[in-house]
């Protein structure tokens, strides 16, 4: 009888002490850096033939550990499957001809169908090991991913005329499979209805992650409505979202928020987000800068407001996202605008935030039309009173802004109906508040600092 | 740990070798936080020495009434007058 390595006094000791994250590392397929060969010293224990056995004696025997036979037999079919999967793992590490990624996600897949059947039928893994549920099904996506990398390469290698949509439906094929199989482990953990203290329902923030990032990586955002929508109806026998881990709740609002995002529903958008952003630890830079890839737009189509030099002081990649734009909307700049969203056009569509920036451009015009507001200076004032600013500025006044900064030369004249189309715009969106006087060509702009709401003036 | 398979499972988003680029950069998936839990303390709201105003420096106004008003008045009534001129 050879020996599992140090595999088998890790779980037990993890079992022993009922600690659900030492026992997913036991599952991870990475070899633990004090032990790196790990993964090898167990699969060579073993061979087909005998892995029943020699599992049930390695994890079980002796007195330490004393689990009910079906739990026991869940935990062998489980080990049996990841070994497996360790064999073709270590089978691209070796370079062995035939050895795929693609051999490694199927095998994968067993160990994550095998812990699932050990949840849900008689053996009942108990819900505190749940980190193996989520563990596992992390590393099924990884995989799921690198699979349908190979396969892309051996397709275009194999099938150069390949035809395109074929292609396109076949690119995610693994990642869909391993989305199918993440989404038994949320209804697993959803549809628990143990007492809460040793429920499933624990894990439901983490399984959903996890399928958010599925969705979001296949191109199916739309699918997360559905899982949104479950959970929205268990969430009474839901544990509050405030008890749940802060990393599990700041992905699961930013997600959220994102998707609200892509929805254009900028508001509820910015709520998750500014949650996400406030509960966020202040290290993690990579996901503070992703958060603000999304509230910073939301910000400028809520509020109008712009980020700050020390907001943005510690991303150099959002400094020059934003700044040029941000730059342009504060001084009222159309044509350094259209040429900042030309510039950026490229990164603003794959972070599909071309659409709320652009909105940006109102906010500019705004900021012109309030200078040329504050241009126009004071009516003289009666006796006695403070001056009034002037309320009613001609038409051409703003057509002249609008050719400010622009080349004068072999530049169409600005058309006054235009102007006037652009002015209408502005009142309409409540951003100016007055009306045209068409037949005086001139604009009645609203007294006692409320001609543009909310600027002061 | 050096072996090309595991180097994948660690890095997801790693371009394949016959990728553009490109998707060198596409690393724009929201990362698992290296720890489970954190106090209040270590989140981005307590960010900044002052107690209470931590977000209040985030965030400006639109607008700016300081940059050179006095440049723009000028410039808007040259335009005018070509405006004029022009009309």
């Amino acid at each position: 009888m050879t020996s599992l390595g140090s595999l088998a006094p890790a779980f037990k000791n993890a079992y022993l002490n009922g600690s659900g994250p030492e026992l997913a590392a036991v599952l991870t397929p990475i070899a633990p850096s004090e032990d790196p060969g790990r993964l090898r010293s167990f699969y060579n224990f073993s061979t087909a033939e005998y892995l029943s056995k020699d599992l049930s004696y390695g994890l079980f025997h002796g007195k330490s550990l004393k689990l009910p036979k079906a739990e026991q037999a869940a935990w062998v079919d489980i080990f049996a499957a990841y070994w497996e999967a360790i064999g073709e793992i270590l089978r691209c590490e070796d370079r062995i001809p035939g050895a795929s990624v693609i051999a490694v996600f199927n095998a994968w897949k067993k160990v994550a169908n095998a812990l699932i059947r050990g949840y849900s039928g008689p053996a009942g893994i108990p819900a505190w090991t749940l980190p193996c549920l989520y563990t596992v099904g992390k590393y099924m996506r990884t995989f799921a991913i690198n699979a349908d990398l190979e396969a892309a390469s051996q397709g275009s290698a194999g099938f150069g005329f390949q035809d395109d949509i074929a292609a396109d439906v076949e690119k995610n094929a693994n990642l869909e499979e391993a989305a199918r199989v993440i989404n038994r482990m949320f209804t697993l953990c959803l549809s628990d209805r143990a007492p809460l203290e040793e429920s499933r329902k624990w894990g439901i923030y983490n399984m959903t992650n996890l399928l958010f990032k599925t969705y979001f990586k296949i191109n199916s955002v739309g699918l997360t409505k559905n899982l949104l929508r479950a959970i929205s109806a268990s969430s009474a026998d839901l544990p509050p979202p405030e008890v749940f881990p802060k990393s599990q709740i700041v992905t699961f609002e930013y997600y959220v928020g994102v998707i609200h995002f892509l929805d254009e529903n900028y508001t509820e958008a910015e709520e998750h987000l500014t949650y996400a952003w406030k509960m966020c630890h202040r290290d993690a830079t990579k996901n503070r800068e992703l958060i603000l890839t999304y509230l910073i737009p939301c910000h400028l189509v809520t509020t109008h407001t712009l980020p700050t030099k020390e907001l943005l002081a510690p991303f150099p990649r959002l400094e020059k996202l934003f700044r040029p734009l941000s730059n342009c909307i504060r001084k009222g700049d159309l044509v350094g605008f259209d040429q900042a969203m030309s510039d950026g056009e490229a990164e603003f569509v794959k972070r599909r935030i071309y659409l709320p920036l652009e909105r940006g451009r109102d906010i500019a015009l705004r900021n012109l039309f309030r200078k040329v507001f504050l241009a126009g200076g004071f009516d003289e004032p009666k006796e006695g009173q403070s001056p009034v600013r002037r309320t009613r500025v001609h038409v051409n006044e703003f057509a002249a802004a609008l050719r400010v900064g622009t080349s004068t030369s072999g530049r169409s004249r600005i058309d006054i109906d235009e102007v006037e189309c652009l002015l209408s715009n502005l009142i309409y969106k409540g951003l100016m508040k007055g009306y045209i006087a068409r037949d005086r060509g001139i604009i009645v702009l609203s007294k006692g600092g409320s001609a543009f709401p909310g600027t002061g003036v | 740990m050096s072996n090309p398979t595991t180097q994948k499972a660690d890095a997801p988003e790693q371009a394949p070798p016959q990728a553009k680029p490109q998707v060198l950069e596409e690393d724009d998936e929201f990362e698992d936080f290296p720890v489970e839990d954190w106090p209040q303390e270590e989140a981005e709201q307590t960010n900044g020495s002052k107690a209470n105003d931590g977000s209040e420096h985030l965030w400006e106004e639109s607008w700016d009434d300081d940059d050179a008003a006095e440049d723009f008045s000028k410039q808007l009534k040259e335009e005018l007058k070509k405006v004029e001129a022009s009309a």
